[in-house]
């Protein structure tokens, strides 16, 4: 069955689609990582870097190298072809890419809020921030005091301001408020997100909302595991859950009363994520449950590359070089601290 | 005895071309000493081809890998120092001279240079960075400072806190304190919105801020392009108010100076920082200097530095490919070296390992895979070898094409490109290219366009001496014709027989001259083409037929001469079958077709004459009945007993398909049987004979050249039907369409040279002269490149041995281009039929636009060239027709009829009748043609033996083409 939008879909986006494609073919294979595990210094490590799409990324670092310069580099490689991306985009695949920094842009507003509450200067938070969240305004984050200061002042004029309607209090910054600022953000950001995907409708929506259903999901998961044992209520904590995943409505009011590790397991025991619960290993050895997501993740992300004509593409190829970055900088934590015995436990990417 | 010895070096010179050079595998065996010695010596001879023997060890496992890694560091750092010199807009010169790999040694030397030099570079870079940095700060405060002199928005704004104040002190209120503070600075220019707005919605109510644009641009510290900066000034109250606004300023990274209120005191610190600009400016001055001069070193010790060390890279990648013998502390490489060379590498081998005090080794070994090709090039054949190796590399010891193809290509180039004027002018330019060729500047030329060109200097001197030869026979110097000879026409005599009366001349537009009439046709021009057909309107369709049947020939010579080079090929690898079962049927089909069409085409040639034109046979016909097994009762038989041989040739032709197909794996197939079951009986005598086995599976890895060559073991190797079968196949298939398609390529000679000819002769201002040229070297090569590869068969490995020839020496003829040998089917489908129509046709008016000065009055004008009209007059007797002049305008220029030519009588005058009517012509004809002696108006006829004898054609055979594509014009009426 062919839509209109099928038909037209190359006429825009058609360069960039075949360009994520080709970008895609350049991620690091399973022969890729076997050689880079075998490394025994990160020297050795660039010089197979230089042999995949990375090249010569490494060639102009005079200094000894470090583990935090390989994940700059890498980031900002990743960064540039996500700008040639945006640059090169027409509407609303424009939108689609906006959305996408949002993400990264609420981690950075956190993170600065964070620094500037424990007296660190901005510029030495300004480093870890990430390159894709990146605004102007963003240094100047630390003025605010409260929530509707911050956007009044500052993210009134950023692609965030739509999110704050639900955060807009009083209260001050302290670290409490500012995590529970971070969820209100991203919760609202999430679904409009996921609106946006719907509304799009096509081989977008088919893609992309089964990839933000999950991302809810992850977040509600991973807020309910952060919160046992904090002062958040079950009330408050329940209003942090994106209500656009699978278990919406009745999984996350199950989730709001879970207790502890083993309630939480058995409201995923309904849903489709019991396969996933059920690879989480005990204690030592086994996977965590954060791997076991981040696996489930790159699995919907390269499958989103069977499909044609669809914005899914693009999210899904920068979480997967996102995913691989994670995994060089993991395989180059271990052989810089000569701690091989975990070397093995990146996520494969398929 | 010396002439014997000089022969003898000639032929295992040519030898060397005509065959790809003999390769035999050689160990070395390189003393761990003297093995980075040998290696560098063997890198500057150019000699061998080092193989892998490390192909399973990576990268990084090998033994000089830490060698590899230091030239690469150093190479690094010579990219730095590069790019630096680039960005400085300097250039770094060639290097000169012999550069030998540097000693292991020498690699400390220069990578200490090296360091030191760019550290050197660093530190002054950055010194000039925060000198420039500075600079830029000095400078943006002033133009901060600045901001606050003459009528400006900001002074008007501090004016008003700044009388207020007073005010509210003397009132006597709390707000004692409360003074107006001020921050001021600079932002960038993209950043000056945002910040505004960000500064009004963060305190607004409790600032006045004021932005300019700075009075002139400065150029940034880092990239040094100029921008025009905003200075700003914010008056606000309150410290609060100004904490807010000093981080909101660092958040956009504005540059913050403190701003004096007093008017007197900014003075003074504005001229306190143009001093210490100015002091500033000096010292960077000074530091530009020094940068320059590192630079210059940089410059001068780079080059040879770069040129060495990737030598010394490369002798280690080559190390790194050689096994090592720990027991005997050397390295054993194998390497491919032609067998004549082996005794120059033994030298060079001592040579090298003489210092070290061990002698390096080599010996040949025996070995199964197929050695590379080796053909060895100067730079004359350079080029040549370049085209046959674009279509592919022929196998080991293969017949290499590119020795003919120093012939052919040119050749066939100047076919299509037939102009004694351009062919001469491509010459020329070739001659100065390959004159200069030793000079430097041109040499290094780095041009790419005129690399092209430069390198193919000898192939475009050959084409163009070429052309100028084809340009002889067509007679065309910059499109016009020459009269080097007396024309072998003569109008007078045909005047005097016809007896042409004024009358009959006023009538006519056109004239026809027939060779049936005594005297009127002298005998064949001695060179080329008569220049009298310049002036013909028939012209066209007369070269047409010419350049038509004289592709057929050249094309079916051309690939006929590829099959047969085959044949060397064969005997070169000792596969007789392959002469008998590939060469035979190919050579049958190829011959029993298209040659037989070449034997029409002379055979009619040279029987037909001119007085049997009108009955002439139609070898069209012929050809298409020889197919259909047929005959048409209209068209008479060329010669006795063609009803006999026409079908025999189509039968013989295509009963050598099946042989073709299937001879050749047939007969491998039963060699291959009986060697196995020889192998079967022997068991049976010999009880150790199960041990042959194993042996025959090693030995299975010749190809099957070598299985031919080598009866016995090899042969039976793994032999595999349905393999052999396919490529056969394949071969048949390509070989037997090709046949077909390619004699209808090789038509494209005629229709390329047809362009050259009338692009060149529609605009024969000297102005247009290289127009036509132009266009037909671009359709050439377009056509040459584009439809070449698809339609020949390439000499690639795959292919097997002795297509080689034929291949590559073809330059293309495609497809597109070939409008068919005979066009004319379907509404003509026998032109000869309508040529016997017994009424001479005469045609009239509309002579080419080349006649025009002859003939053209009026209205004429406007009908398009001669070419199909022409075709159509000559009908009958194939007679040369010409316009005639309306006797008004004859009348008008009377007198003695020169002719041009002396050393012909002047039969025109004589006669009584024709009278004034050739006269007039004749001197028109003088004056106009320009300079055409021959100048007889009227119709002239070639005889076909005559024509033939030119390597003309008769003009019985005209093709229905052009009639097709334009209208006739009968005559005009009367």
């Amino acid at each position: 069955m062919l839509e209109g939008a099928e038909l037209y879909f190359n006429a825009d986006h058609g360069y960039l689609e075949g360009l994520v494609r080709g970008c895609k073919a350049g991620l690091l294979t399973q022969r890729d990582y076997i050689n880079l595990v075998q490394c025994e210094t990160l020297e050795d490590l660039k010089i197979h870097l230089q042999t995949t799409d990375y090249g010569n990324f490494l060639a102009n670092q005079t200094n000894p190298l470090t583990v935090s310069i390989i994940d700059t580099e890498m980031r900002k490689k990743l960064c540039r072809e996500f700008e040639y991306f945006r640059n090169h985009s027409l509407e609303p695949l424009s939108t689609f890419f906006t959305y996408m920094t949002c993400s990264y842009m609420i981690d950075n507003v956190i993170l600065l809020m964070n620094g500037a509450l424990q007296k660190k200067s901005v510029k030495e938070i300004l480093v870890k921030c990430h390159p894709l969240g990146r605004f102007t305004e963003m240094e100047a984050v630390n003025i605010a005091e409260t929530p509707s200061d911050l956007f009044n002042a500052i993210l009134v004029e950023t692609p965030l301001a739509p999110f704050f309607q639900d955060c807009m209090s009083e209260n001050t910054l302290d670290e409490l408020n500012i995590e529970i600022l971070r969820n209100k953000l991203y919760k609202s950001y999430i679904e409009a997100f996921y609106k946006f995907c719907k509304n799009h409708g096509d081989v977008t929506a088919e893609i992309m909302c089964p990839i933000l259903e999950f991302e809810a999901d992850r977040r509600a998961f991973i807020i309910t595991l952060n919160s046992f044992g904090t002062e958040l209520s079950k009330e408050d904590r329940e209003t942090l859950y994106p209500t656009c995943g699978k278990l919406y409505p009745e999984g996350l009011h199950l989730l709001a009363q879970a207790e502890d590790f083993e309630q939480m397991k058995r409201v995923a025991d309904y849903g489709v994520y019991k396969p996933l619960f059920e690879a989480v290993g005990d204690g030592s050895g086994g996977k965590t449950l954060e791997d076991v997501f981040y696996e489930h993740e790159v699995q919907m992300n390269v499958l989103a590359f069977n499909r044609q004509f669809h914005y899914g593409v693009f999210y899904a190829y920068t979480k997967l070089k996102e995913q691989e970055i994670r995994n060089v900088v993991w395989i180059a934590e271990c052989i810089s601290q000569r701690h091989r015995t975990k070397i093995n436990s990146y996520i494969p990417i398929l | 005895m010396g002439r014997t010895s000089a022969l003898l070096f000639l032929s295992r010179t040519m030898g060397s071309m005509f065959r790809s050079e003999e390769v035999a595998l050689v160990q070395l065996f390189l003393p761990t000493a003297a093995a980075y010695a040998c290696v560098s010596q063997l890198g500057e001879l150019g000699l061998v081809e080092f193989r892998d023997l490390n192909a399973s060890v990576s990268a990084f496992q090998r033994r000089f890998v830490v060698d590899v890694r230091r030239c690469e560091e150093l190479e690094k750092t010579f990219t730095f120092l590069q790019e630096e010199v680039r960005q400085a807009g300097l250039t770094l010169p060639l290097p000169e001279g012999a550069l030998p790999a540097p000693l292991p040694r020498d690699l400390l030397r220069i990578q200490e240079e090296t360091d030191r030099l760019a550290q050197e570079l660093r530190d002054v870079r950055g010194n000039r960075q925060a000198l420039r940095a500075q600079l830029h700060q000095l400078q943006l405060h002033s133009a901060v400072l600045g901001q606050g002199h003459g009528p400006s928005l900001a002074a008007s704004h501090t004016d008003g806190p700044l009388e207020r104040t007073p005010l509210l002190q003397s009132s006597g209120g709390p707000h004692q304190d409360l003074r107006v503070n001020f921050v001021a600075g600079a932002v960038e220019p993209h950043k000056a919105a945002a910040l505004e707005r960000l500064l009004w919605r963060a305190c607004h109510g409790f600032l006045i801020a004021s932005f300019r644009d700075a009075e002139q641009q400065l150029e940034g510290p880092v990239t040094g392009e100029p921008a025009t900066w905003v200075t700003f000034l914010i008056s606000y109250w309150g410290e609060q108010i100004g904490q807010k606004i000093r981080k909101i300023t660092d958040c956009f990274h504005c540059h913050v100076f403190p701003f004096v209120e007093q008017e007197e005191a900014r003075r003074a610190a504005l001229q306190q920082l143009q001093q210490q600009s100015q002091e500033l400016r000096e010292v960077l001055g000074e530091t530009e200097h020094f940068l320059s001069q590192v630079l210059g070193r940089v410059q001068r010790l780079l080059p040879p530095w770069q040129v060495q060390i990737r030598k010394m890279k490369a002798v280690y990648l080559a190390l790194n490919q050689c096994s090592v013998s720990t027991t005997h502390k050397c390295l054993i490489a194998e390497a491919w070296c032609a067998t004549r060379d082996l005794p120059t590498l033994q030298q060079a081998l001592q040579g090298s390992s003489s210092e070290a005090g061990v002698s390096a080794v080599v010996h040949r070994i025996p070995c199964r895979d197929m050695p590379p090709t080796l053909i060895r090039t100067n730079r004359f054949t350079a080029s040549f070898q370049g085209i046959v190796d674009a279509y592919g590399v022929g196998r080991y010891q293969e017949v290499n094409p590119a020795p003919y193809t120093i012939i052919t290509f040119p050749f066939l180039f100047a076919v299509m490109f037939g102009d004694v004027g351009h062919g001469l002018l491509m010459f020329l330019f070739a001659l100065a290219m390959v004159l200069a060729e030793n000079r430097p500047a041109v040499k290094t030329a780095r041009n790419e366009i005129w690399r092209t060109f430069f390198e193919g200097r000898y192939l475009l001197l050959l084409m163009g001496l070429f052309s100028v030869y084809t340009g002889f026979i067509y007679n065309e110097c910059f499109s016009c014709a020459t009269a080097v000879f007396p024309s072998g026409w003569s109008v007078a005599a045909m005047a005097n027989q016809s007896g042409w009366s004024d009358a009959f001349l006023a009538q006519q537009p056109l004239l026809s001259l027939d060779p049936n009439v005594t005297g009127v046709f002298l005998g064949p021009y001695p060179f080329g083409i008569d220049p009298v057909w310049s002036l013909a309107v028939n012209h066209l369709s007369f070269l047409n037929s010419f350049k038509m049947k004289m592709s057929v020939i050249l094309g079916v010579t051309h690939m006929t001469f590829g099959v047969v080079l085959g044949v060397f090929n064969h005997m070169h690898f000792g596969q007789w079958h392959r002469l008998l079962l590939e060469t035979l049927p190919e050579l049958v089909f190829l011959l029993g077709l298209f040659g037989y069409l070449v034997f029409l085409v002379a055979y009619k040639w040279l029987r037909v004459t001119a007085a049997s034109a009108a009955s002439a046979p139609s070898i069209l016909i012929h050809f298409i009945n020889m197919f259909l097994f047929s005959s048409s009762p209209t068209n008479r038989p060329l010669f006795s007993g063609q009803e006999v041989v026409q079908p025999t040739l189509v039968v013989l032709a295509l009963a050598m398909v099946p042989v073709l197909l299937l001879g050749t794996p047939l007969f491998l197939h039963r060699e291959h049987r009986r060697c196995h079951s020889r192998r079967r009986q022997q068991p049976d005598k010999d009880t150790a004979g199960l041990l042959d086995l194993p042996d025959t599976s090693l030995a299975s890895q010749g190809s099957d050249e070598e299985k031919a060559g080598c009866p016995g073991d090899q042969a039976e190797a793994e032999f595999v039907v349905s393999e052999v079968f396919m490529h056969q196949a394949i071969h048949t298939i390509e070989f037997c369409l090709g046949c077909i398609s390619n004699t209808a390529s090789y038509l494209r000679l005629w229709a390329l040279s047809l362009a050259h000819a009338r692009e060149s002769r529609l605009l024969p201002t000297p102005s247009c002269w290289m127009r036509g040229p132009l266009w037909s070297l671009l359709l050439f090569f377009f056509l040459q490149y584009a439809g070449l590869p698809r339609l020949w068969p390439l000499p690639s490995r795959s292919a097997g041995s002795g297509r080689a020839g034929p291949a590559a020496m073809a330059h293309g003829p495609s497809r597109s281009a070939a409008c068919g040998i005979f066009s004319d089917r379907g509404t003509n489908p026998c032109p000869l039929h309508r040529q016997a129509d017994p009424q001479p046709l005469r045609n009239q008016g509309s002579p080419g636009r080349f006649l025009v000065s002859l003939s053209v009055k009026g209205g004429r004008r406007r009908r398009s060239p001669a070419g199909p009209r022409g075709g159509r007059a000559s009908g009958r007797r194939g007679g040369l027709v010409v316009p005639t002049v309306p006797s008004s305008t004859c009348r008008a220029v009377t007198g003695p009829v020169g002719h041009g030519d002396a050393s012909r009588p002047e039969p025109g005058r004589r006669d009584g009748c024709g009278g004034c009517g050739p006269g007039p012509r004749l001197r028109r004809l003088r004056r106009d043609d320009r300079g055409h002696p021959a100048g007889d108006g009227g119709a002239l006829g070639l005889p076909a033996r005559a024509a033939a004898a030119l390597g003309g054609v008769p003009e019985q055979v005209l093709l229905g083409y052009w009639l097709q594509a334009e209208p006739l014009h009968l005559r005009r009426g009367g």
